[in-house]
């Protein structure tokens, strides 16, 4: 087994030209979807809570930030638990934007579009399709 | 000041010297050649036992759980011990023997374990695993009883009960060694054999001490058979060291068999090795040969180069199992020192019967015997009562006491987890009365070298 | 479904969800064991119980607690000694520890008065401890004993005093994680918000899930101290009871090991709406990432970014040495719990090792997803191993090291394959910068060690060499090595001490002396 990292074993488009039409491809959006989603299995804690409302609002809250800040949107923090997530997003944020050049030539769109694809695929990774039988459990 | 016994005054424990009889028993298990217990209670009364034998062997040792979760402590987890039995036999195939051992919560909820080794020898036996010999044996072990010293004791006779029969007298003698280290069974099969008196061990634990193979064989685990515990009924006589380890068995065996035996030796020092060998000579006619007089003269010779100038008049405090501090006790007097504090770590109200104890309370001018003890007897006696101790002798769950007061401490019995290689040396024989008298010394020496205490005696030694 | 079944297990089926080995095109929707469920009985698992859990792993760091376990003595003993987890006030919680005793005569009379007489006993002992915890066990549980009700008669009577009671008997749960659980709601429950504690700057946390292990706990109390952070409480390593009372008031619960201690968190933030944001105290990128996050909450990033600039340029050099020459090392993560996914991707891009597999004694499903998706592929991923299955295992894979307890290490060892001790560590701590190349200073030690070189030759069948009286570390690790990079001076082997907590604490002292902002009293 060797290391995997995000070079050796996903698809790069550092240097996709930008398209004519306002959305990528299905397929493409299908492979960053994944190249951003390893980073949060790499590198992040927070779509692991326990119990499944925890985990929607949870990659609902910190990819919605996510988001509005690839977007360099302002981002309402006044709130502490808001705050919270928007820690975790700005790290998300500034770890895409770092990895993936592609970023830098997409439109306000194309990124609602892709990472609204990211959360419906975390959400079925840690949520509706997840394995995990304990995340309907009542107790907290 | 004259010598006393007591026992602890305060009702609770503060830092244990002993735990509790599933711990003892599972200790006997161990020893079992194809033995595998298991522990009928929480997984930690399992989980933590064997935790503490890989600390003091630096080994791991194979015992199971019927793992009790909360639906068995309210209903009854009986059968978890069944399929407990199953899932082992099915994985295992060379098990033969499986101790059942009940804890604090099974005896509490009232599981019948003596019920379902007969049901599984009814049924599962007999139908999954035709033609295999299997022994269960059921040893009740609550840990609000007793000891880990009183678990082992009764595990011990339950195990002889189970499998000692009758029938040629084989001439051999029946060696119940107590809860003793793998060094000291060497020790004790080499004076037997150095007597050419052939002997059933229980048990044999030297292969505790397991090699690290290139062809990864190397398993710790005991050495005693199903058939060396048959075979047991058919003995010359029974020699049963540790009298508070070994006793109920070698009853068991006198009783029932009626071989002639020696209980409540226990071989620690000059003197009591001189006994033992007297006892193993008066039960099987053979006679003391010259090898051993040149032994103990080594060991004597040893001894006399630290006695008188080293150890004369060093106060000393032990604790651990009663038989081990007796023993160490003695070997003390012997050798000039001041055994002054003896922590017996076993709850049992009977001390006062042991003869060992009454002579020394006659005898000795200045000695506390505390039973039923714990750590803080010692401690608050050193930090309040300004005891003054020149060596603590005692396992490593001490060795706090020891640090902290500045006070050399010889690591000896059971658990020795914070120095290597302990349970390789003997206290027992001629052999472990050299390896005490000497690391006492060496203890010692440490000391003054560290503390800067006469330190440039040792120059011309 | 990618399950992996054991030949050692085929007999028992229930065991074959518990193993996965997640290949190419394998993701969590497909590849996932099953988790805390009730353990096989008779399959040698290496599951503790749900009073150790509480009592042994979370209880016990409280440094200023006596530690009362109502039972027999051998809950009591056998739990005893067998943690590292220091504090810098004298190691109270390591030394000392108390047992009520229970007798046979107690279980059938009852045993709350011996209870009360031994907490009067301990307190009169100890008369510097104004607290105390009772631990139930199953004995006690079982015999319904009144705890709750012979804690407030004591603190009643002894106006000065404060007395937690955690029920939480052995079987309560399929392992010692149910222990976790129990006491972290009791603590909630009974505990916090019954102290006002007092808040000496704008930045208040709580640490939770860190246990102090050989110093973790102090190692990161130095870099809150420098980022001018207050750690009202750390539950529980190196913590004070008091403070943990207090934990209601801090701005943000920072949790380390969401296995033991996610459910206080939970609450914490359900009932005083204090943010959780779960972090990673190991590895270089993961705890900077950490304390960068922890500087934004609270708007002090550069802070952060200081003690990472620093730390790095300290460290970097040597952690690069020991990547270098640990770069395809096979090892098996099998710890009890939360390791497994703290470590599963850094030990691979930080120490470079490749983590051919991890599992997990007492951890739940949530704990696998992590560590399977921080895992590469082609790991096995095992739930609650047993004896069998480890060696099982052990063979297949054939690991160079294995990082797990104690005992299983002994098994290990047997079967030629190093083993590091990621419970109580090797020689840790291995949090912090340092710490993480003090763990791949010991990986380097165990893998290139030159006695276990020696280990697989049979020296009745084999060819002995006899060219050579000895072989360094270096001479096995730079054997295959690029030359260019063994020779690279830039780099360098560890250099720090064998004790670095001394100095941690002999910088805190100076910084109360000098009437410098510390994170902790």
């Amino acid at each position: 087994m060797t290391i995997v990292t995000q070079q050796s074993v996903l698809p790069q488009h550092t240097s996709a030209p930008a398209l004519p039409v306002v959305l990528e491809p299905d397929e493409v959006t299908a492979a960053r979807v994944e190249q951003l989603c390893e980073v949060i299995m790499k590198k992040c804690l927070w779509q692991f809570h326990s119990r499944s409302w925890d985990r929607l609002r949870q990659n609902e809250r910190i990819l919605g930030m996510t988001t509005s800040l690839l977007k360099d949107e302002q981002v309402d923090v006044s709130d502490p638990l808001d705050r919270c997530y928007w820690v975790d997003a700005r790290y998300l944020a500034e770890s895409y934007r770092e990895r993936f050049e592609w970023f830098h030539d997409m439109s306000a769109e194309q990124i609602d579009h892709l990472l609204s694809a990211l959360t419906e695929r975390l959400n079925v990774l840690t949520v509706t399709k997840s394995l995990n039988e304990e995340l309907t459990d009542q107790h907290y | 000041m004259p010598a006393t016994i007591h026992p602890r005054e305060r009702p609770g424990i503060i830092n244990p010297i002993f735990t509790c009889q599933p711990a003892g028993a599972q200790f006997a298990s161990i020893g079992i050649k194809d033995c595998i217990g298991i522990v009928h209670g929480g997984q930690g009364c399992v989980m933590f036992v064997r935790l503490i034998f890989s600390q003091h062997f630096k080994e791991s040792f194979e015992l199971a759980s019927s793992s009790l979760h909360e639906d068995g402590a309210v209903f009854g987890a009986l059968d978890r011990v069944e399929e407990a039995v199953d899932v082992l036999l099915m994985r295992y195939p060379k098990v033969r023997v499986v101790p059942i051992i009940s804890t604090c919560s099974t005896e509490v909820i009232g599981d019948d374990i003596d019920g379902v080794v007969r049901k599984l020898n009814e049924e599962l036996l007999p139908r999954k695993y035709p033609g295999r010999e299997v022994h269960l044996v059921a040893v009740h072990a609550p840990s609000f009883v007793g000891s880990m010293v009183s678990g082992y004791n009764v595990a011990v006779r339950d195990l002889v009960q189970h499998f000692a029969g009758r029938t040629e007298p084989n001439g051999r003698l029946n060696l119940l060694t107590g809860w003793v280290n793998p060094g000291d069974v060497t020790e004790l099969k080499h004076l037997l054999a150095e007597m050419e008196v052939d002997a059933t061990v229980l048990f044999e634990t030297e292969e505790f001490d397991s090699p690290l193979m290139p062809d990864k064989s190397g398993v710790s685990h005991g050495e005693t058979t199903v058939e060396d515990l048959r075979s047991l009924g058919d003995a010359v006589g029974t020699v049963a060291l540790n009298r508070y380890e070994t006793t109920l068995a070698a009853e068991y065996l006198e009783q029932e068999f009626g071989i002639p035996t020696v209980s409540g030796v226990t071989p620690i020092g000059i003197r009591n090795t001189d006994t033992f060998l007297q006892r193993v000579k008066n039960l099987t006619g053979k006679e003391i040969p010259r090898s051993l007089v040149i032994e103990r003269g080594r060991a004597l010779d040893a001894i006399t180069d630290v006695a008188h100038m080293f150890l004369a008049d060093k106060r000393v405090a032990l604790y651990g199992n009663p038989d081990l501090v007796i023993g160490l006790a003695e070997f003390c007097l012997d050798m000039e020192m001041k055994p002054v504090l003896l922590l017996l770590g076993d709850d049992n109200p009977n001390y006062d019967d042991d003869p060992r104890i009454r002579a020394m309370l006659e005898h000795v001018d200045e000695m506390e015997i505390v039973t039923n003890a714990d750590l803080w007897e010692l401690e608050r006696r050193i930090t309040q009562e300004n005891l003054e101790l020149d060596l603590i002798m005692g396992h490593s769950k001490g060795r706090f006491v020891a640090i902290d007061s500045q006070i050399p401490m010889l690591r000896v019995g059971f658990p020795v987890y914070d120095r290597a290689g302990y349970f390789r040396h003997p206290v027992m024989g001629y052999a472990g009365a050299t390896w005490l008298a000497e690391s006492i010394a060496n203890t010692l020496f440490a000391d003054m070298e560290y503390k800067g205490m006469k330190e440039w005696v040792l120059n011309v030694w | 479904m990618p399950y992996h079944e054991f030949e050692c297990s085929k007999c028992i089926p229930e065991r074959l969800r518990h193993a996965v080995r997640k290949t190419e095109g394998e993701d969590l929707t497909s590849a996932l064991p099953l988790g805390y469920l009730n353990t096989v009985p008779g399959s040698i698992s290496e599951r503790g119980c749900a009073y150790c859990g509480a009592k042994h792993v979370i209880g016990t760091p409280m440094k200023d607690v006596i530690h009362l376990s109502h039972g027999p003595v051998g809950c009591t003993y056998d739990t005893w000694q067998t943690k590292r987890y220091i504090s810098d006030d004298g190691n109270f919680q390591l030394k000392y520890t108390f047992a009520s005793d229970v007798k046979e005569a107690h279980i059938i009379f009852g045993a709350e008065g011996l209870l009360k007489q031994n907490i009067l006993d301990a307190f009169a002992a100890f008369p510097h401890i104004k607290r105390l915890t009772v631990y139930q066990t199953c004995g006690t549980a079982l015999i319904g004993d009144d705890i709750e009700a012979v804690a407030q008669e004591v603190m009643d009577e002894l106006p000065d005093v404060d007395i937690f009671v955690c029920n939480s008997p052995g079987f309560a749960g399929p392992s010692q994680s149910g222990g976790h659980h129990k006491i972290n709601i009791a603590w909630i429950n009974q505990k916090v918000g019954t102290v006002e504690p007092e808040i000496t700057s704008d930045h208040v946390i709580n640490y939770v899930g860190e246990y102090n292990i050989q110093g973790d706990q102090e190692v990161m109390l130095d870099f809150f101290d420098r980022m001018g952070i207050q750690v009202l409480s750390t539950f529980t390593g190196n913590g004070r009871y008091d403070d943990l009372r207090a934990m209601h008031r801090a701005h943000l619960n920072v949790l380390e090991c969401a296995r033991s201690a996610e459910y206080i968190c939970n609450e914490l933030r359900v009932r005083y709406g204090i943010p959780r944001l779960d972090i990673d105290g190991f590895g270089f990128e993961p705890l900077g990432s950490s304390l960068r996050k922890i500087g934004m909450f609270f708007g002090i990033e550069d802070s952060a970014e200081k003690i990472i600039e620093e730390e790095t340029a300290r460290w970097k050099p040597e952690l690069e040495w020991y990547r270098e020459r640990l770069r395809g090392t096979r090892v098996c993560l099998w710890p009890g719990g939360s390791k497994l996914w703290h470590w599963a991707n850094v030990i691979q891009e930080e120490i470079g090792v490749d983590v051919v597999s991890v599992y997990t004694k007492f951890g739940h499903q949530g704990d696998m997803e992590k560590g399977i998706a921080r895992c590469g592929n082609g790991a096995l991923a095992i739930d609650d191993p047993n004896e069998l299955e480890g060696l099982e295992a052990l063979e297949m894979l054939r690991p160079h090291l294995i990082l797990t307890g104690k005992r299983p290490g002994e098994v290990a060892k047997k079967v030629r394959v190093p083993y590091l001790n990621v419970h109580g560590y090797h020689n840790g701590p291995y949090k912090g910068f340092e710490g993480w190349v003090r763990l791949a200073r010991d990986i380097y030690n165990a893998v290139h060690s030159p006695i276990h070189s020696l280990s697989a030759l049979d020296i009745s069948k084999d060819e002995i060499p006899t060219d050579r009286g000895f072989v360094t570390r270096r001479m096995l690790s730079d054997r295959d090595l690029d030359p260019q990079i063994a020779n690279r001076a830039d780099l360098r082997p560890y250099s720090g001490r064998f004790d670095i907590i001394p100095e941690i604490r002999a910088r805190r002292a100076e910084r109360v002396a000098n009437g410098e902002f510390v994170s902790a009293p």
